[in-house]
């Protein structure tokens, strides 16, 4: 007989292998060429602005936790997911100080402040980039050309934007351009292509202004379909977003694919609206929370005071989510329940 | 073949191939057996033995009046030593009847004559006899379901609606055990028989025997038996169904959802959707019931786990400690690595204190786990990633139901299908956070029967 005392637990005894940290991991991974490609347009103030908010957003974590008395978690990973995810979203110029301002902020009070892991109802990065949105609206749409592409004074005069607002260091987002009365033939003047197919082509491949990590459609794609394979993320919401997104723009008058390629909806879709504790749990919650998001970005896109608006587009759906999670799926064999029989008139006399 | 299956479930780690290839072995010598009074799902049952009386194999020492009952019987010649309280394979203890085996006659006494050791039933043929005769005969033998409920085969055998399919579960999506696979293979003969007899003794017009890819070349074996059988020479309709391998295929109802793609209604039973499912040991100890009018006395297990260093098949007596197989050399372990011993699979199995517990009459499995398998985490917090709402084949969303169940609202506990849960534990299986989900779930279950109960007592 064995003379040590045996596990006693109640079953399964037997556990998968994937665990948090490694969930973490793999959105890292998913995000290293959206993240790569950033680095490679704007140089080394851009890995710089990664690296500082993702250090940030760890160290409010592990500072925070230490003084409530809490366990450290940061092992986990879930923090330097946040903060390369707000890095990502930030414009490239962006100062380093506001970056990790921004980390901690997201991390302290739209996690930390809930409970921290999975019980935070906004999208932590989300709320990150709203604050500084807010605070610092000027450094936050300040937006830089990418190296080597050079938008000629020919192209600034000829689309008569504004002169100092405009140079060839600052730059103008696709969307900017747009949502200043721009048609999409001025915003191909002003990236210097010479077909819709080709500056469709150019927004796809992500030539252009726009957030550090969310220009290039393609690597974001890459790095969802990367998720999507392993399972770490499911096509429902994406595809919801994405779908109601080009409906919706197309519906308001605006070029469907042009909405795809621009601004952070690729991003949102894949990375930010799949984020776990803030999307519903349930199938039908999450084509409905697709729908909405894709829904306000076109809304905010076409009749809002900013260009863009998939940030706020999902902390409003965010707010939806545990309403969202009321919309179960049918249990096995659910059975619909009898109501009891009306009276009958006979009866009720 | 086209493969069948449902929605959801996982894939734990199989760890069959320690066991699959292995033929089972018969345990002769049996010194001392431990029988449980109660086995079954039912109303408990009197012993009718005293301590002292000499039990002939096959004798029933354990009965009690009312359908959910089903008696037990002597699994060994012998004398009763103790009835008293022991550890039983749920890890509780029930009143047990210890029989001591005769010891060998003396040098020079003539050997006892075996109607002096053995109490059969006489065989019964159950195409010629009536449908009362034949769950008479199903109960008298003792026989249970012997995939882990134990619930009364009578029972199940008289239900009260008409039956279009009787299901052969041979699905054994619990990782490690394979007894179920040797049995479709060595006594696929016998397999095909019991779905015969179930298929009389209930009407059904079809029968079908279900088995997990894993176990493909089970098939040639059971299409050759079912050609082979006099049964379907004289038109009964048997086939065999390929499943995807995916637990928890062999829960009744996600095997009915599989083969019939009907959904058993909530608070309902197969037969709600005409089927009657069987485990395979079930409808072997049916065919010997009839056959050769023994009792359930006996059945087959597999002992396995990584501190199992010579796995094997075995059927032993009812109430054998699992340890006396050990000591007869027909399994080995290395006691220096056990970390963990459960009756029945990983997924469902009860951990329990030591193998000196005895085999169970819905005793599939033993395994001894080292203490790499043995392992035990810290529940951590949900991070809502959704996994286990997809695994759950009962669609519960079992995040959600666990907050329910955690702020102790059972009314949307209820709501969100509670009662409905299979308790297959492929939800606490999927979490990365180790949460305890079906161990809630177990637990709210029991809360919410007693709060309803009380309802109903009010009510009155």
């Amino acid at each position: 007989m064995p003379a040590k005392g045996m596990l006693l637990s109640s079953s399964p005894h037997s556990f998968t292998p994937v665990s948090t940290p490694r969930i973490m991991l793999s959105v890292l991974i998913a995000l290293v060429p959206a993240s790569a490609y950033g680095v490679y347009l704007y140089g080394f103030s851009a890995l710089a602005l990664i690296l500082v908010t993702m250090a940030s957003a760890a160290a409010a974590e592990f500072v925070f936790r230490k003084l409530i008395k809490a366990s450290t978690t940061v092992s986990d990973f879930s923090a330097l997911v946040t903060g390369l995810l707000l890095a990502l979203t930030l414009p490239p110029s962006t100062p380093l100080w506001m970056g990790a301002l921004g980390a901690v902020f997201a991390i302290v009070v739209a996690k930390e402040f809930f409970g921290g892991l999975g019980a935070n109802p906004f999208n932590p990065a989300l709320i990150g980039r709203a604050f500084l949105l807010m605070s610092f609206p000027a450094a936050m749409t300040t937006w830089t050309l990418p190296q080597g592409l050079i938008v000629g004074p020919d192209a600034i005069s000829s689309l008569s934007l504004a002169q100092g607002a405009v140079d060839t260091v600052t730059a103008v987002t696709p969307l900017g351009l747009v949502k200043s009365g721009k048609t999409l033939a001025d915003v191909g003047t002003y990236l210097g292509t010479h077909s819709d197919g080709e500056l469709l082509k150019q927004l796809f491949l992500g030539y252009h202004s726009g957030s550090l990590g969310e220009s290039s459609i393609l690597l974001i794609t890459l790095g969802g379909l990367f998720l999507l394979g392993i399972g770490v993320i499911q096509w429902i919401i994406p595809v919801a977003v994405l779908a109601s997104t080009f409906l919706f723009s197309w519906v308001l008058g605006m070029n469907p694919v042009f909405s795809l390629f621009t601004g952070g909806i690729a991003f949102g879709a894949f990375f930010m609206a799949t984020d776990y504790a803030t999307r519903p749990l349930t199938p039908k919650g999450q084509i409905l929370f697709g729908i909405g998001i894709g829904l306000i970005t076109a809304v905010i896109r076409k009749f809002g005071g900013f260009p863009e608006g998939v940030t706020y587009a999902i902390l409003i759906m965010n707010i939806a989510t545990p309403f969202l999670n009321k919309m179960r799926v049918k249990k096995y064999g659910f059975v619909p329940p009898v109501k009891p029989a009306k009276p009958s008139k006979e009866a009720a006399r | 073949m086209a493969v069948k299956t449902f929605k959801g479930g996982a894939h734990p780690p199989e760890r069959k191939e320690r066991s699959s290839g292995l033929a089972i072995l018969r345990l002769r010598e049996v010194k001392l057996v431990v029988v449980p009074v109660n086995q079954h799902f039912g109303a408990p049952l009197q012993p009718l033995v005293k301590v002292g009386d000499n039990v002939k194999r096959g004798q029933k020492i354990a009965d009690a009046e009312g359908r959910m009952t089903v008696p037990v019987h002597a699994p060994i010649a012998g004398v009763v030593k103790k009835i008293e309280p022991r550890t039983q394979s749920n890890n509780s203890e029930g009143p047990c009847i210890v029989i001591e085996a005769l010891p060998p006659p003396a040098e020079g006494q003539p050997a006892l004559a075996p109607e002096e050791l053995v109490d059969f039933m006489p065989p019964l043929d159950p195409f010629a006899c009536s449908k009362e005769e034949a769950l008479a005969r199903v109960r008298a033998a003792g026989i249970v379901g012997m995939g882990g409920a134990g619930f009364p085969a009578h029972v199940k055998l008289a239900p009260s609606k008409p039956i279009a399919v009787v299901i052969a579960n041979g699905a054994e999506c619990e990782p490690f055990l394979t007894i179920d696979e040797r049995s479709l293979i060595e006594r696929a003969d016998d397999v095909v028989e019991g779905v015969a007899i179930t298929m009389k003794i209930v009407n059904a017009p079809e029968g079908v025997i279900a088995v997990e890819e894993n176990k493909v070349h089970a098939v040639p074996l059971l299409e050759k038996a079912i050609a082979a059988s006099p049964r379907t020479r004289a038109g009964m309709k048997i086939r065999v169904q390929l499943l995807k391998t995916k637990y928890p295929q062999g829960g009744e109802k996600m095997l009915i959802t599989a083969i019939t793609g009907k959904e058993v209604p909530s608070g309902g039973l197969p037969m709600d959707v005409g089927c009657v499912v069987q485990n395979i040991g079930t409808l072997l100890a049916m065919v010997d019931a009839f056959k050769e009018g023994k009792p359930l006395i006996e059945r087959g297990l597999t002992i396995s786990g990584g501190a199992c260093t010579k796995p094997a098949n075995v059927v032993a007596p009812i109430g054998t400690p699992v340890a006396d197989i050990i000591a007869a050399g027909l399994a080995q372990v290395d006691e220096e690595k056990l970390g963990m011993v459960i009756y029945g699979g990983p997924m469902m199995g009860v951990a329990v204190p030591n193998y000196q517990i005895p085999v169970q009459k819905n005793t599939s499995g033993v395994l001894l786990l080292d203490t790499v398998e043995a392992k035990h985490y810290d529940e951590e917090t949900c991070i809502r990633c959704g996994r286990c709402m997809r695994a759950c084949s009962c669609r519960l969303s079992p995040a959600l139901l666990a907050v329910a169940v955690e702020a102790g609202d059972y009314k949307e506990a209820e709501k969100i299908g509670l009662l409905d849960c299979i308790e297959c534990g492929t939800c606490s299986f999927v979490c990365p956070s180790h949460r305890h989900l079906v161990q809630r779930f177990r637990v709210g279950k029991q809360i919410l029967r007693a709060l309803k109960q009380k309802e109903a007592q009010n009510a009155r």
